[in-house]
């Protein structure tokens, strides 16, 4: 092939794409770095480009701001809880099905239905799981406590109601985990494995010295975007707690589309996306550089 | 791997809790999209009396207005299903196309540079929603407020990734001695892409396709954001009936199985390619 290509498919394979990334993101987010220097919300009465210049002081209001540093911390400790627990549940359920046994292959398409579906539909489905009267309460728990199950209102205490949260991030991901896992630990050669076994060493050192070291590469790419996913947490909030009670259950997602769309807070809402924006750079720079350049 | 009967026991127990855990709360819905508004709190697992009251109250909601004030929810869930099938389908063939061209080019002759390649996996890592504010003000004075148009710009836009990333695994694949033989023989550079790349390509852009649909289809956030009355899609219209509209159980399990059943067709049909979807062509099934 030459090196340099030909003009027609120089054409093609540029100019489309540059046409569309230029013009449904590039513009926007020069119009959100310009929206967060000004102040301008669409009550103002006032077109955005003809607002009023106000220079940092968005940003300094967003650093007093408790409600949006505890979206903050709330959406960390979300995504510090869920991948973990999605990691470890995926790895032990993809651990098992190594073995052979009849029908393994539908059991693991059977297993992989949730990450086809709509989170939003996840989100209905839970938001109905934990009503008062749902199963939750009615069925599951009423075994256990009775009557007093039925006084349980999950969305209504703040400790519950992102626990319910959890759950439905955890159902709907915990697939997406065991799937990369099961490919990844299903490639690994079978005579390493049979070697290490003639040589009397147990099911234990073979997975912690022998397949986990071999799709280590796998576990950092699995861990890395399920965390940048999870920490986009939107549609099971505002269907199922709606952030409450209260701001409870909070996440940045949904505090950037409450300012900008409830509280029409328009250059604000910017400023808040920018540190943001920032705040994550930073956090994946540092990562890559720990867990890849490092080594 | 041979096992004794004690470690097999409690695997076979640890696989029976995982398969009840995943399939309980989907088996509990199709079961409660069946039951009429009496049995909707009770504790029985399967309807007792069956009725399809729940799926007839989406298609002809008129019964809903005596719970509601909003017109828009209202609306009979056909309008919000052909738009979403509109806005999904637009979106795939415009990113698959514009992906093909740049996946080829990427694969072969490093257009359109690292950095644009860069730059198209960060809009899919970074979070949509800090994005939001700017394409909300962008698309309002352009006038694709409450458009479908809109929509599909955004998401052929967002969603262009899996597109270049997937088609560019398929494309690598390709021996290139193939194109040079082609080139050989006197064929433009153009026919060369047309007619022996894009063949074989084929299932790539098949496993895209669907992929970006997907994506497309399950959207909620700028869906949201960007519609009003026109240009609800499903997934604002599930949202909506579970926001706005409160404790119509049924209707609202009804609505959600209506919304995934596409998906979840489409999921299996790519099954053997979800891992290297979702990864953007990082992981290899």
């Amino acid at each position: 092939m030459p090196e340099r290509p030909p003009r027609s498919i120089k054409i093609l394979a540029t100019l489309p794409l540059n046409i569309l990334l230029n013009g449904v993101l590039i513009v926007p987010f020069a119009i959100m770095i310009y929206l967060a220097f000004v102040k301008w919300s669409p009550l103002m009465g006032i077109n955005w480009w003809e607002a009023p210049f106000i220079a940092i002081s968005n940003f300094q209001r967003a650093l007093s701001d408790s409600r949006f540093i505890s979206a903050l911390s709330r959406t960390a400790l979300f995504v510090s809880v869920v991948v973990p627990l999605e990691f470890i549940l995926g790895l032990v359920v993809a651990y098992i099905l190594q073995s052979e046994f009849i029908g393994k292959k539908y059991l693991v398409a059977l297993l992989i239905y949730p990450l086809m579906l709509p989170p939003v539909v996840v989100a209905t489905v839970f938001y109905l799981f934990f009503q008062p009267y749902g199963p939750v309460n009615n069925i599951f728990l009423y075994y256990i406590m009775g009557k007093r199950a039925l006084d349980i209102y999950w969305f209504l205490d703040p400790t519950l109601a992102l626990v319910t949260i959890i759950i439905a991030d955890v159902w709907q991901w915990t697939p997406f985990m065991f799937l990369i896992l099961y490919s990844g630990l299903s490639a690994v050669p079978k005579r390493l494995v049979e070697a290490a076994e003639v040589l009397g060493a147990s099911k234990w050192r073979i997975f912690w010295t022998i397949r986990l070291p071999l799709i280590k590469p796998l576990i950092l790419i699995a861990l890395v975007l399920r965390s940048l996913e999870a920490l986009k947490v939107f549609d099971y909030v505002y269907v199922m707690t709606g952030g409450g009670p209260g701001t409870a259950t909070e996440s940045i997602s949904l505090y950037i589309y409450r300012l900008a769309i409830l509280y029409q807070d328009i250059s604000y809402a910017a400023a808040v996306s920018i540190i943001v924006l920032l705040i994550i750079m930073i956090i994946s720079r540092v990562a890559i550089y720990f867990f890849i350049e490092k080594r | 791997m041979k096992l004794s009967i004690l470690p097999k026991i409690i695997i076979a127990c640890v696989i029976v809790v995982f398969i009840l855990w995943t399939l309980t709360p989907v088996l509990w819905m199709i079961s409660l999209s069946f039951k009429p508004y009496g049995e909707w709190r009770t504790p029985h697992l399967l309807p007792q009396k069956p009725t399809i009251d729940n799926y007839r109250m989406l298609f002809t909601p008129q019964a809903l207005q005596i719970f509601i004030a909003y017109t828009a929810i209202i609306e009979p869930v056909t309008g919000p299903l052909t738009r979403s099938l509109i806005v999904s389908i637009t979106a795939t063939i415009i990113a698959v196309i514009i992906g093909f061209f740049t996946a080829y080019g990427a694969s072969r002759y490093n257009t359109p540079g690292p950095f644009v390649l860069f730059f198209t996996l960060l809009t899919r890592m970074l979070p949509p929603a800090t994005f939001l504010t700017p394409i909300m003000v962008y698309f309002t004075t352009l006038g694709l407020f409450d458009n479908i148009a809109g929509l599909i710009l955004l998401y052929s836009a967002t969603t262009i990734t899996y597109a270049i990333w997937i088609m560019k695994g398929f494309i690598d694949a390709i021996p290139v001695e193939w194109e040079e033989a082609a080139l050989m023989e006197g064929a433009k550079p153009l026919e060369v892409l047309f007619k022996v790349v894009l063949p074989i390509a084929r299932p790539g852009l098949v496993v895209s396709g669907l992929f970006i649909f997907l994506m497309a289809w399950t959207e909620l956030l700028f869906a949201l954001v960007l519609t009003n009355v026109n240009a609800v899609t499903l997934p604002v219209q599930i949202s909506k009936y579970v926001t706005a509209v409160g404790a119509l159980w049924g209707t609202q399990a009804a609505i959600a199985l209506l919304g995934s059943i596409i998906p979840v067709i489409i999921g299996y049909m790519i099954q053997r390619h979800l891992v290297t979807g979702f990864t953007f062509g990082l992981v290899r099934a």
